[in-house]
């Protein structure tokens, strides 16, 4: 599209709000971009952009995912730009180009990598459309932002671009078939411990065959509709995959893939399924991309998940983890809950559920604590479970349903009151909270550490 | 008792299948039946207590409209002779006039009240509710694509809620949700019952339980109390 004077003015304007930005000491801000969008809607179709684009997206995972290919692309000496520092809609593609190009808009980099929001589809897949699009799976999320699966599945579908070569998991009965008349490859995983043949989980949904409505046969379930499956009425079935893990172990981290060259070896930086399914989908975009599983294999060894979403420490005795279990999306929350469930050990764990805007001007809408497994913390190892925040009470009732026995369960409104109530059962405490309350979980481990290894508390360290 | 719940492997969004599963907990001697898509609703013809729909999407409500619709003057004689129905969320569409698309395309719906949805696929709404029911005080969240409308403006005639704050069955409307004599139908999730203790024990007092205790009531209803204090004191 054309560049004219009121793309011009826009591209002035937030070039002066990034300076603006920028003196008071801000970063990662998507003020330029959104300056930039409103005053030229299509501000981002006359943009210029690199010569080669590839967006990473899906329901959960995207972030870690897009994080561990930049840092691949990083090492491998790519001349990239990438949305990490800011967000991951329009707005955040805008500030990003706006911050990698040259006074009128050309690009620095030949190569773009953007996390991309699924919902956000229509406002940023026509106006910079990818080469390639990795999406790493597609489930329930917010309900307020996306409804259900098939919405956001029926905007992919309407606005990936036909030229766009897809990266699909093929492990995802729902994903895997988007925009069917694209190029892709599929990844996937041959088979992992705790494979089943049932879902066990409240969300599913893939009730019925996605082609005639049949009964479907689920070969392998892995958590929700993740898995294989197969439909005898119609003949569908889960597609091959063209990088498929062939082996996982978890003892010595690492992740054999079998490509169209070979088995090649890569380091794991996690063994939860959930990240397993990165490191896959990570070297699956990246040898597609065009790196040697060298490159990749040599960066991955020395990159792990970000520490702002699982760290773990020691406070006298007991393990204190803090492990992100992002709110208000059923599928993340209760693949964390089964982790901790299947974690080794007597467990405490202290759950830190509330939406940190909802909870300062409004009343969060709860439902979603009942799309989500909050059955998995109803196990014998798990000796306590504590919950604080504003809806602590509904949490409350929800682990009630959930069978958890009312003596294991502690609730309360002030969150600084959770570590007291720990009890000394416990040898890990999990601390689970959201993208938006990390520093309430830092300040809770804080106190953890102020109440086992004698150290002094966190002051509050709350928002 | 017998408790039909229709399509619950795609009438499941939004946590909604909890409120039978509370209902469960609530009425352990009670018979509950889950008819899948494929199967004809055992309520057209054997005697039910209680048919109750959740939240489905826009595509599932097509799928449903078509087994339904074979069975509309069924469906229109049960709810005429008494049989209680629950349907939360966009299931209560099912039972209008018709679903209307932003292009204008429509999909018919079972006639059984005059009311006619309207889809804006591009903004979703979402909001808190508070309202009464009789001397009820009734709390739930919303979370839809669609406004719904009756022949008047204020939904004064089906009205199930009377609003005091948030949205009815649509901007104007003074009230949320259809009655129409035992059928009731909402777009709150939440789940309902389990959000509103007072209700679940009048819907339980209709069906005939009497005055038996909720699941976990106590809790419940220090949950519900807290809600509405934070409602309160948050929202003018």
């Amino acid at each position: 599209m054309k560049r004219n004077l009121r793309f011009y003015f826009a591209l002035l304007f937030a070039r002066a709000t990034a300076l603006a930005v920028k003196l008071v000491g801000r970063k990662g801000t998507s003020m330029p971009g959104s300056w930039a969008i409103i005053l030229c809607p299509d501000f981002l179709a006359r943009m210029p952009k690199p010569k080669h684009v590839v967006f990473i997206t899906g329901t959960n995972g995207k972030t870690s995912t897009a994080n561990m290919v930049e840092d691949v692309l990083t090492d491998a000496g790519v001349d990239f730009i990438c949305n990490r520092l800011g967000t991951n809609v329009a707005t955040g593609l805008a500030s990003t180009l706006l911050a990698e190009s040259r006074f009128w808009g050309k690009p620095k980099h030949e190569y773009a990598v953007f996390e991309v929001d699924e919902r956000s589809a229509p406002h940023t897949f026509r106006y910079v459309p990818p080469e390639l699009l990795l999406v790493t799976n597609i489930f329930r999320d917010s309900q307020k932002r996306n409804a259900h699966a098939d919405f956001i599945l029926g905007l992919l579908d309407e606005w990936i671009p036909k030229g766009t070569k897809l990266v699909l998991n093929g492990d995802d009965p729902l994903s895997s078939r988007l925009a069917p008349e694209n190029e892709r490859v599929y990844f996937g995983i041959e088979s992992l411990q705790g494979d089943r043949t049932k879902v066990e989980n409240i969300v599913n949904d893939l009730a019925a065959c996605p082609v005639c409505g049949g009964a479907l046969v689920h070969d392998v379930v892995r958590y929700h509709h993740i898995g294989r499956v197969h439909c005898d009425a119609c003949g569908y079935r889960s597609p091959d995959r063209d990088f498929l893990a062939t082996a996982v172990d978890t003892t010595r981290m690492t992740l054999t893939v079998r490509e169209a060259d070979g088995e090649h070896v890569y380091p794991l930086a996690n063994k939860d399924t959930i990240n397993i399914y990165n490191s896959v989908s990570t070297v699956a975009l990246l040898r597609t991309f065009g790196l040697s599983p060298e490159q990749i294999a040599e960066s991955l060894a020395h990159h792990g998940i970000a520490e702002t979403r699982y760290h773990e420490e020691k406070a006298g005795e007991k393990t204190v983890i803090r492990y992100l279990a992002k709110g208000q999306n059923p599928v993340a929350c209760s693949r964390v809950f089964e982790n901790v469930r299947d974690a080794a050990g007597k467990k405490a764990v202290i759950l830190f559920l509330d939406d940190y805007f909802d909870a300062k001007h409004t009343v969060e809408n709860i439902s979603w604590y009942y799309d989500t497994d909050f059955e998995f913390l109803n196990d014998e190892s798990i000796v306590q479970v504590v919950t604080a925040g504003a809806r602590h009470a509904d949490v409350y009732v929800r682990a009630l349903l959930a069978g958890i026995p009312a003596e294991k369960l502690r609730h309360m409104r002030d969150e600084a009151e959770a570590p007291a109530a720990v009890t000394e059962e416990a040898d890990t405490v999990y601390v689970l909270y959201d993208i938006y309350t990390i520093p309430l979980a830092e300040a809770t481990v804080r106190r953890l550490h102020g109440r086992f290894d004698g150290e002094k508390g966190g002051a509050d360290g709350a928002h | 008792m017998r408790i039909e719940i229709l399509y619950p492997e795609v009438c499941n969004l939004f946590g909604d299948p909890f409120n039978m599963v509370f209902l469960e907990k609530t009425l352990p001697e009670a018979e509950f039946l889950r008819t899948p898509l494929n199967e004809t609703p055992q309520f057209l013809s054997e005697p039910v207590d209680l048919v109750y729909m959740g939240p489905m999407t826009e595509r599932t409500q097509e799928r449903v409209l078509e087994r339904l619709t074979p069975h509309r003057e069924a469906v229109k004689n049960a709810v005429e002779r008494g049989v209680h129905f629950l349907c939360t969320g966009n299931a209560m569409e099912i039972f209008g006039d018709a679903i209307e698309n932003e292009d204008g395309s429509k999909l018919d719906g079972l006639g059984v009240f005059r009311m006619t949805a309207k889809r804006d696929m591009m903004h979703r709404h979402n909001s808190v509710f508070v309202g009464t029911f009789g001397e009820i005080g009734i709390m739930g969240f919303k979370t839809q694509f669609t406004m719904a409308y009756t022949p008047d403006p204020k939904n004064a005639e089906y009205g199930l809620f009377r609003k005091v704050k948030g949205v009815g069955l649509n901007k104007k409307a003074l009230f949320e949700g259809v009655r129409v004599k035992n059928f009731y139908g909402t777009y709150l999730v939440g789940p309902i019952l389990i959000l509103n203790p007072d209700f679940a024990r009048h819907l339980l007092r209709e069906l005939g339980a009497g005055d038996v205790p909720l699941a976990f009531e106590d809790a419940c209803r220090e949950a519900a109390e807290l809600r509405r204090k934070d409602f309160a004191a948050l929202v003018h």
